[in-house]
């Protein structure tokens, strides 16, 4: 997953550290000239007694210079690499405003700072990535956390464009929660797509949920409806709302939209789409989410995707976590999206 | 033999058929991906060429398609200059030979993306053939059950 970038920020990673090593080593620079790296160490010197002056000794001097001399990184010098690494952000799909936030903070972190000399130089770099990456990417979302500390049912409302997976990933959820020990039960309010309602019914049986149907061409706000009913009469703990796939462009689906969220009140409105779309993805969660409105996202075919750009943008750009991704064909491959974990096979050397 | 035969379930068969459909529906948005990104594919090929031919030619003239099948004559004045959308809708203005470069790189990237759809797509074929041959086998039960 997200092969192509992570390949991409490994190349950059060690450009931005090359730069900083040519500080490091450069004649006249913030250190003490071409003498070797030492490594930091916070040891008192063997021959100092715990009782001497405070004053330096020639000993302290020296370690002062060696050891603990500081390195200071002007813009000037990580310049062209944050260049590097903002053209390779964006290539990747990174939307513009989540890769000036990313390079923003790695600036920030890199810049003026003083640095021990010894530190590890990659070290350094990867740290600014990791917490540029992490700021951008959000805290994720645990569904389970909140469907524990939520009245039930937990009524989520699933909303995207056509053709990006959503009835599937309506699918996977239900099994997912299945396996966590939470009762479900879906709601078939695509009733506009033709075989929409047998697709998800067959997906319903094979993994033994309840479903609500009604014959197609009907009121998906009374489906939706009698499915919340029938959750509540049956203490189920979750209902899935499944959707026909819309554009936000399209007023009278979007109002039939508004219509399903008077009736059936969800306490979580998700937008679905393809990780493979990029940033397409992003700027239809934005229009989303002006549109009706959204309290987390999902991108699917995420195992398809080697860029991983709309997987890193859309936490930032529209301000809603990314809460799942789909990674393939079957019902256990989705997983919840943890912002450390992502980031951690983004810049890990594996 | 007719005996050993256990009887039919149309439940059964409706489900399968069922299947059947849902995966017809995911194969043709899979083979639908792969004509976009062979498309995207064959139009960086021809970006390149054009490039390539724009470097190769003394007085930079090219023919320009206008639509309609109409072309023109263009003189390109810088043709080292080549504004390129890199990607997350930000277009940058690169030398001729980087461009290419970058063009190369995504048709590499393309095709990796192809590689898996089609094993994907592959898949789902051979899951729809077994379905497709447990209907069958389902279909024949039932007409023998008929004429007995």
């Amino acid at each position: 997953m997200f092969g192509g970038l992570k390949a991409k920020l490994h190349a950059a990673r060690s450009r931005l550290g090359s730069s900083i090593q040519t500080v490091i080593t450069a004649p006249g620079s913030s250190g003490t000239g071409t003498a070797p790296q030492v490594p930091v160490s916070q040891k008192e010197s063997p021959n100092q007694s715990p009782s001497a002056p405070a004053s330096p000794s020639i000993v302290n001097k020296v370690k002062v210079l060696l050891i603990e001399r500081e390195l200071i990184v002007s813009e000037t010098d990580v310049a062209d690499a944050l260049s590097e690494l903002e053209l390779t952000l964006l290539e990747s799909d990174v939307a513009l405003t989540a890769t000036d936030a990313i390079i923003a903070h790695v600036k920030k972190i890199l810049v003026g700072k003083h640095r021990k000399i010894g530190e590890s130089v990659d070290s350094l770099v990867v740290g600014a990535l990791r917490a540029a990456l992490l700021e951008v990417l959000g805290n994720g979302f645990n569904l389970l956390d909140y469907i524990r500390t939520h009245p039930r049912p937990v009524k989520i409302l699933f909303t995207g464009v056509n053709g990006t997976g959503k009835t599937t990933t309506v699918a996977k959820i239900g099994s997912y929660l299945r396996k966590q020990g939470f009762s479900v039960v879906i709601g078939a309010g695509d009733t506009y797509r033709a075989g929409a309602i047998e697709q998800i019914g067959v997906h319903a049986e094979r993994l033994g949920i309840k479903i609500i149907q009604h014959p197609e061409g009907g009121d998906p706000s009374a489906v939706l409806f009698d499915t919340v009913q029938y959750a509540a009469s049956h203490k189920i703990d979750v209902v899935l709302a499944d959707t026909a796939g819309r554009f936000h462009t399209k007023a009278n689906l979007m109002s039939q939209l508004d219509k399903i969220k008077r009736v059936m009140k969800p306490d979580l409105v998700v937008y679905v789409d393809e990780a493979v779309a990029g940033n397409d993805a992003v700027i239809r969660a934005f229009e989303f989410d002006k549109t009706i409105g959204a309290d987390a996202v999902i991108l699917t075919k995420a195992d398809m995707d080697s860029r991983g750009g709309a997987a890193i943008s859309i936490a930032h750009t529209i301000g809603k976590p990314l809460m799942f991704i789909g990674t393939g064909q079957s019902y256990d491959d989705i997983a919840p999206f943890e912002p450390a974990q992502v980031v951690e096979e983004l810049l890990g050397d594996s | 033999m007719a005996d050993t035969m256990q009887p039919i379930d149309q439940r059964e068969l409706m489900t399968l058929q069922h299947y059947l459909k849902e995966y017809g529906q995911q194969a043709e948005i899979f083979v639908s991906q792969l004509e976009m990104l062979e498309n995207g594919r064959m139009e960086a090929l021809a970006a390149i060429e054009a490039l390539e031919g724009m470097m190769a030619t003394e007085d930079g003239v090219v023919l320009l398609q206008i639509g309609g099948g109409a072309s023109v004559r263009a003189k390109v004045l810088e043709p080292d200059k080549v504004m390129l959308a890199i990607g997350a809708e930000v277009v940058v203005e690169r030398p001729n030979k980087d461009a290419i470069g970058f063009l190369k790189e995504r048709i590499m990237e393309m095709e990796a993306s192809q590689k898996k759809v089609a094993e994907t797509l592959d898949r789902l074929r051979s899951q729809m053939n077994e379905i497709n041959k447990r209907l069958e086998a389902g279909y024949q039960q039932s007409m023998a059950a008929g004429e007995e």
